[in-house]
């Protein structure tokens, strides 16, 4: 299958919001249209935005992979009713008895998937499509998969928050392993050791060889605040172009 | 007696070309021994809405009344976290997220069924919450919107975005009936101190003026064998010369 990427992951924190804008993907081959993660609501007119730069609509989204049950990945699962949305049978049975403390999962997100076609995806690696394999990746929830596609001579490892950012492979330690850090150190290490080319949950894809993080593409995103209720607004930009620049 | 008013989250005027803020004024209020929270922003403060409140010594079962100014996604997010407290909806504003403008991309169809599974307590017009709290209809955004007036303060919600708009005396945001919305918006600046939605709160003057200062920090990494960066974005209130430069 081929693997687009729609929306490159942000590897950002703020002190009143959290960002959550996670890597979303689309996985086609000649007979499905796949959706990997919907993100969170914040990224929704983007979302529509980038499926519409590759010709497609949410109604052309056949299946709709999602890896865990967090905030920032259902979202905007709303936007595809007509798609079989494939979720892991763990993720689905925690949702409906949450941890006390665990604010990752909504609890309203039972909600969200009522009346959606779901299926369960057993705790088990599995073919799912040809070339492309479900990779269990627990740790960061309690039963993340990702997957590892099998694409022009590489192995593309698709890690969601298995693999938060490019920092976690540079260090080898997962920085955010909410649920359980043993497995989430487990998971990643997993996760590294099973291809060349690594789309992280929230940055940019990456070829990570001899310890070195190659990234494989670039962001932009230009801000404006109206801070002056007289005065003329501020804009910036948030851009890794003058980073890459300067290396 | 007025109602004592904390802010939780200052709402900030904020726009970016591929993500959406969200950033929504959420209020607490004290009057007569009785918890009111005045909505409650984007799934992406949850962890920190409840750190805030617990800052505070306030525990979200606490909390006997919240206000919903409507339905969008950046407002009506985290009401459920407030187990034992009434939510306040307009009436007019829970039918509407079942059935909401084709043009409006704010209500996910989740967020009303969820929030009718909550302790719902609906109203229908203009009523009295406690002695000097009064729940004031500003439609136009959406058919339900509310707003909070307390004496002479009034929480507005998106009836009344930013400050700019208070000068512009226009609505900037997108409004389901216009027309409505800009006599909402004047008969919100009739109040002496208004909280906007996406804005700190001000002084409607003439000048309209803050009253506090803001600052906003992201911190992001471009090169993940490198530092963070931080990015600080501050909106402080004009300065008097009488006292520069010693503040």
């Amino acid at each position: 299958m081929r693997v687009d990427l729609l929306i490159p992951g942000l590897p950002a924190k703020a002190d009143h919001f959290l960002f959550g804008i996670c890597s979303l993907l689309l996985l086609r081959d000649e007979t499905r249209t796949v959706l990997f993660d919907t993100g969170p609501f914040r990224v929704r007119q983007t979302l529509l935005g980038a499926l519409k730069a590759h010709g497609l609509t949410p109604d052309s989204i056949d299946t709709v992979f999602v890896t865990h049950l967090h905030w920032d990945h259902v979202e905007n699962l709303d936007l595809f009713p007509k798609a079989e949305i494939l979720v892991p049978r763990s993720e689905f049975d925690y949702a409906a008895a949450i941890r006390p403390g665990d604010w990752g999962t909504p609890p309203f997100v039972r909600e969200i998937l009522a009346d959606m076609r779901v299926t369960l995806l057993e705790d088990k690696e599995q073919d799912l499509f040809p070339g492309v394999r479900t990779l269990t990746l627990p740790g960061h929830s309690i039963g993340l998969q990702g997957l590892v596609v099998e694409a022009e001579g590489e192995r593309l490892v698709l890690a969601s928050d298995g693999l938060w950012s490019a920092r976690d492979a540079v260090r080898g330690v997962p920085d955010v392993a909410f649920f359980d850090r043993l497995q989430g150190q487990q998971s990643l290490d997993k996760a590294l050791a099973a291809g060349t080319i690594f789309y992280p949950g929230h940055d940019r894809p990456f070829r990570f060889d001899g310890g070195r993080v190659t990234y494989l593409t670039q962001y932009d995103f230009d801000l404006r605040f109206s801070f002056q209720p007289y005065g003329q607004d501020l804009t910036t930009s948030i851009s890794t172009r003058g980073a890459a620049a300067e290396a | 007696m007025a109602a004592e008013i904390t802010l939780l989250f200052s709402g900030l005027p904020a726009s970016a070309d591929k993500f959406a803020f969200g950033m929504t004024t959420v209020a607490l209020l004290r009057v007569e021994g009785r918890i009111v929270v005045f909505d409650t922003g984007p799934y992406a403060y949850r962890p920190i809405l409840l750190n805030r409140l617990r800052r505070l010594g306030v525990e979200p079962a606490e909390v006997d009344t919240v206000i919903l100014s409507h339905l969008h996604w950046d407002s009506a997010s985290n009401a459920d976290i407030f187990s034992k407290a009434d939510i306040v909806v307009h009436e007019r504003e829970l039918a509407y997220a079942g059935a909401p403008d084709s043009r409006d991309r704010s209500v996910p169809g989740y967020i009303g069924r969820a929030i009718r599974k909550l302790r719902l307590k609906t109203v229908s017009g203009e009523t009295e919450l406690a002695p000097g709290l009064r729940i004031l209809e500003l439609p136009g955004h959406t058919p339900g919107s509310i707003g909070l007036l307390s004496e002479d303060v009034l929480l507005a919600g998106d009836a009344v975005t930013c400050a700019k708009d208070a000068v512009a005396k226009t609505p900037s945001a997108f409004c389901v009936d216009p027309a409505q919305a800009a006599r909402s918006l004047t008969r919100a600046l009739e109040a002496r101190i208004v909280y906007p939605g996406h804005d700190r709160p001000f002084f409607v003057g003439p000048p309209v003026a803050y009253v506090s200062d803001y600052t906003l920090r992201i911190r992001l990494f471009f090169d993940p064998a490198g530092q963070d960066e931080e990015l600080r974005f501050g909106g402080a209130a004009a300065k008097s010369f009488a006292t520069w430069p010693d503040d």
